[in-house]
């Protein structure tokens, strides 16, 4: 049974990577749960699993470890926290940027609005890294020498 | 000797806190500090560290388990450097208080000044070579300290870091040379090593080369020599201390006591002896060239330490005796030369050669002192220096002419610049003055008590050990056991008859002679002759080499996309891990049988996850993230832990509800392409992680140590009063954990909450931090330029 598990989380991580890897924000998100899954599954089968009875008192013994599930249990409720943060990360990211490519963010998120999908998602709330029309000169300016650099550099 | 270790330490801690009360009377406290060491003369002196007779040993526990501990074993060459390090310790001590401007930092000066004292103390009392190696770089470290103690000035600072950076290379080279030993020998202790094993393991050779390495950097041999100079920046006390007694001659402490594990390979000596000489020559050569008093004896330091480490290189009892029979007058002489130049400097406010002269009739004491100092330093008799050179042809007839050649040659220019330094108190006097033509300082007289008397007891040695060559013999012959040259018949005599030596003295004196008197033709020489090729410049152009590639590597791999960025992560991770599974032992089982009832979790989970990769739509996607958490419910209740189920079940709803409200805000789907090279390496990234993973369960499924679970079965209702173990563990044995999962939680709840605000409000402004990532490439290459 263990064999069979650790085939199981091994697929789960594989997926949970390979989400993770993608370019639409939402699925990385998911890939990250799905690594979560993985690993939770992982601490509980490393313990052994045996056809015992469950660590409650009021049954008969012999009964499984008891250690590892509460350190899952603790282990699930942070994997809800981190995910909920990212989603909100996610949708802030997408308002900022205006697109949900992770590929496309770079270290300013909203660096080229123009690019194709650079329609913002919520025209209202605009981003506050979002140069202004008055400022494109300028940022043409630093980004012709950001180039500059960079051959210089490499 | 534990104590004659830990007591600077300690001190340098008391020193630390009284500074601010006592001032500069600390430095009598420091001294006290050194008191220990001084007290380790006692055995030394008497009959248990004899020739031929046993070490005696210290043990104190560490980390046993893995061979750590504070071994020192008091074997007589140990003991008598120990003594030295005491000696010069306390001597310098005393001197600073007299020395040093009462504005010093004397909070900063004593404690670095203890630390280090007890730092070299452990470094050549040690007997386990880890303690040795944390000793070693202790050295190090509390010498940046002390060479860069005036960091205001851009040249200590300089200094300093040079000096650690090239003392801190040879401490990673000693690391792996004693791990290597350590594997290789069976132990950690210096003495418990299997010598016949080592010598005949494959690691010998590189072994060798990293100790030599190890040495050369800390003792300032070439091309690491470049170090020493500069760390001259220092307070002369601390010079006297690091140049005459210490931090240099750690590197030749180690070629003396490894020298009895290599000195069998011809390698260990047909490396050191060139390398030592071609110092020795180079050092005497460039001391020559100085102005600065403390510059010339700094490179006469590099120079006499490439002698040092000739005569240990040659790892023959002749060699051992000559070298250790010359450190004891090296660390005489130039301690003393140290002390005066302190006082010249502190007398007359200069050191400059050019600027001094006929100072002898001004500071007539200090003219005696540093005549007997300097005439040892030159080999002349009657002084010890004079016995130990002779030892020194002695052991270079044996070697061969062309070492004899260069260490005639370097002895002369030894001479010559000894002549010079001497020179400063001959002739009329003539007030310093600086370059405007005024006079440096007004009244000119001779030194206190406190700045005389320290470099008089050494210069005194010095003296006792040429016309009483039976006291150096004496203190010589207490190493012989530790260093296996208890059997040689040599002696010491100021006289012994015309032997080749003598005659390669006399050529010396000549060839000196010649030099003092073209002086100035050799100056000529020496300025307009110039080295393409000066480590200086290596150093320099490898630190600017070290940040050219730095910052490329940064703006190779920073400021990435996600994706991109975590696959570099990925793939490291991957190939570390990939090495791990390669050359783990081989501990699967096979495949045992399944039972039916697990099929349905596999089918669950399994299904969750491919969905999730084929779909196109968000809403499916998340349905079918749903389908593997339920799937992973299910197999909690297979695996017999109801509570992580019924949470699970709970989390995977909130999860849906919370995905579902943010998508009402975000976009659909769209297939973004990867780019096929991209999607290749995403395959095998994620493939290699999954195999990993399972590899992983595979190889943990055994119990490493005893589980600690029946204690919780057992004590749960005795001690928590419940009933499930589960929640038991998690409120009352774990409950700061459960308090910490709390926290995270509420502070998830936080930042969501706030998150949240920000995109509704709309009114956020640009921040300095958001500025763009140009200004951060361009601060970068004004720094570089």
């Amino acid at each position: 049974m263990e064999t069979l598990f650790a085939v199981l989380i091994g697929l789960l991580v594989a997926a949970g990577v390979f989400l993770m890897l993608s370019r639409t924000i939402i699925r990385v998100v998911l890939g990250l749960a799905f690594i979560a899954y993985g690993v939770n599954l992982a601490i509980l089968t490393v313990s052994g699993l045996r056809q015992e009875s469950p660590p409650l008192l009021t049954l008969e013994g012999p009964y499984v470890d008891p250690l590892p599930q509460a350190l899952v249990l603790t282990a699930i409720v942070i994997g809800f926290g981190t995910t909920a943060l990212l989603l909100t990360v996610a949708l802030r990211a997408y308002q900022v940027a205006g697109h949900d490519d992770v590929a496309a963010f770079g270290d300013n998120l909203a660096r080229n609005p123009d690019a194709p999908d650079g329609q913002h998602a919520d025209p209202e709330h605009l981003s506050p890294d979002t140069p202004e029309t008055d400022h494109t000169d300028e940022t043409e300016i630093q980004m012709a020498e950001l180039e500059r650099l960079r051959r210089i550099t490499r | 000797m534990t104590l004659a270790v830990l007591f600077p330490l300690i001190m340098a801690a008391v020193c630390a806190l009284l500074a601010r009360q006592l001032g500069r009377r600390t430095g009598y406290l420091a001294a006290l500090g050194f008191l220990p060491a001084l007290l380790l003369a006692v055995p030394l002196a008497g009959n248990s560290v004899e020739v031929g007779g046993t070490p005696f040993n210290q043990v104190t526990g560490w980390v046993p388990e893995l061979g750590l501990n504070f071994a020192f074993r008091g074997d007589g060459f140990s003991l008598l450097f120990a003594v030295l390090i005491g000696v010069i310790g306390a001597l310098a001590s005393l001197y600073s208080v007299a020395y040093l401007s009462e504005r010093e930092r004397f909070g900063r000066f004593y404690p670095y000044l203890l630390l280090f004292g007890g730092s070299m103390l452990g470094l050549v009392l040690s007997d386990n070579m880890i303690a040795l190696f944390a000793f070693w770089e202790m050295t190090s470290v509390t010498s940046f300290l002390l060479i860069g103690l005036w960091h205001t000035r851009s040249e200590a600072r300089d200094g300093a870091i040079k000096a650690f950076l090239v003392s801190a290379l040879g401490g990673l080279g000693l690391l792996a040379a004693v791990a290597l030993l350590s594997v290789a020998g069976g132990s950690t202790t210096l003495s418990g090593l299997d010598l016949e094993a080592v010598r005949a393991s494959p690691m010998f050779i590189p072994a060798l080369l990293l100790t030599l390495l190890a040495a050369f950097t800390k003792s300032a041999q070439l091309p690491f020599h470049l170090w020493l100079p500069t760390a001259m920046e220092a307070p002369t006390p601390v010079s006297a201390f690091l140049h005459s007694a210490t931090m240099v001659k750690a590197g030749v402490v180690l070629v003396a006591k490894f020298g009895l594990i290599f000195g069998t390979s011809a390698l260990w000596g047909g490396i050191i002896v060139p390398l030592g000489l071609a110092t020795m020559f180079w050092g005497s050569w460039r001391a020559l060239k100085q102005t600065d008093l403390k510059a010339l004896l700094a490179f006469s330091t590099v120079s006499q330490l490439g002698l040092l480490m000739a005569l240990y290189g040659l790892a023959d009892a002749e060699g051992r005796f000559a070298a250790t029979t010359h450190l004891l007058n090296h660390a005489a002489f130039k301690a003393a030369l140290f002390f005066v130049v302190g006082i010249i400097d502190h007398e007359t406010g200069t050191r400059e050669t050019f600027r001094l002269s006929g100072l002898r009739r001004k500071l007539p004491l200090t003219f005696a002192v540093a005549l007997l100092a300097t005439l040892s330093m030159a080999g002349l008799p009657p002084l010890g220096g004079f016995i130990s050179k002779e030892l020194f042809y002695e052991a270079m007839i044996h070697a061969g002419p062309g070492f004899i050649a260069v260490s005639v040659i370097g002895s002369a220019f030894t001479l010559a610049y000894c002549a010079r330094l001497i020179g400063i108190f001959f002739g009329d006097f003539r007030a310093p003055e600086d370059d405007t033509g005024q006079p440096l300082k007004p009244h000119i007289h001779e030194a206190g008590l406190g700045l005389l008397l320290p470099p008089a007891l050494l210069a005194g040695a010095a003296l006792l050990f040429g016309i009483l060559p039976s006291s150096a013999e004496w203190l010589t012959r207490r190493a012989g056991a530790a260093l296996n040259f208890a059997g040689y018949e040599g002696h010491l005599y100021l006289w012994h008859g015309v032997t080749p030596a003598l005659l390669l003295t006399l050529l010396t004196w000549g060839l000196a002679a010649l030099l003092v008197w073209q002086a100035a033709r050799v100056y000529f020489l020496q300025v307009h002759v110039e080295f393409p090729l000066s480590s200086n410049r290596i150093y320099r152009g490898l630190l600017r080499g070290l940040e050219t590639l730095a910052s490329r590597v940064i703006a190779g791999t920073q400021g990435l996309a996600l994706p991109d960025q975590l696959r570099i992560t990925l793939a490291a991770a991957g190939l570390m891990g990939g090495y791990a599974v390669w050359r783990a032992p081989q501990v699967f089982q096979p495949l045992e049988a399944v039972p039916l009832s697990t099929l349905p979790i596999a089918v669950l989970l399994v299904a969750g996850a491919l969905g999730v990769l084929l779909s196109r739509n968000r809403l499916t996607a998340v349905v079918l993230t749903g389908l593997t958490g339920f799937g992973s419910a299910v197999a909690f209740l297979a695996m017999r832990a109801p509570d992580l189920a019924l949470t699970q079940l709970l989390i995977e709803a909130v999860t849906v509800i919370l995905f579902l409200l943010v998508f009402r805000s975000l976009p659909g789907f769209r297939s973004l392409p990867r780019g096929r090279v991209r999607g290749v390496i995403d395959v095998v990234l994620a493939g290699s992680a999954g195999i990993g993973a399972t590899l992983l369960v595979l190889a943990s499924i055994r119990f490493l140590s005893p589980p600690i679970s029946p204690y919780y079965l057992e004590n749960a209702y005795k001690e928590g009063g419940g009933k499930n173990v589960v929640n038991v563990i998690l409120v009352d044995f774990r409950g700061w954990d459960t308090l910490g999962e709390i926290m995270v939680v509420a502070m998830v709840a936080l930042a969501v909450g706030s998150l949240v605000r920000l995109g509704r409000r709309g009114q956020a402004r640009s921040e300095k931090d958001t500025a763009p990532a140009s200004q951060d490439l361009l601060d970068l290459q004004k720094r570089q330029s």
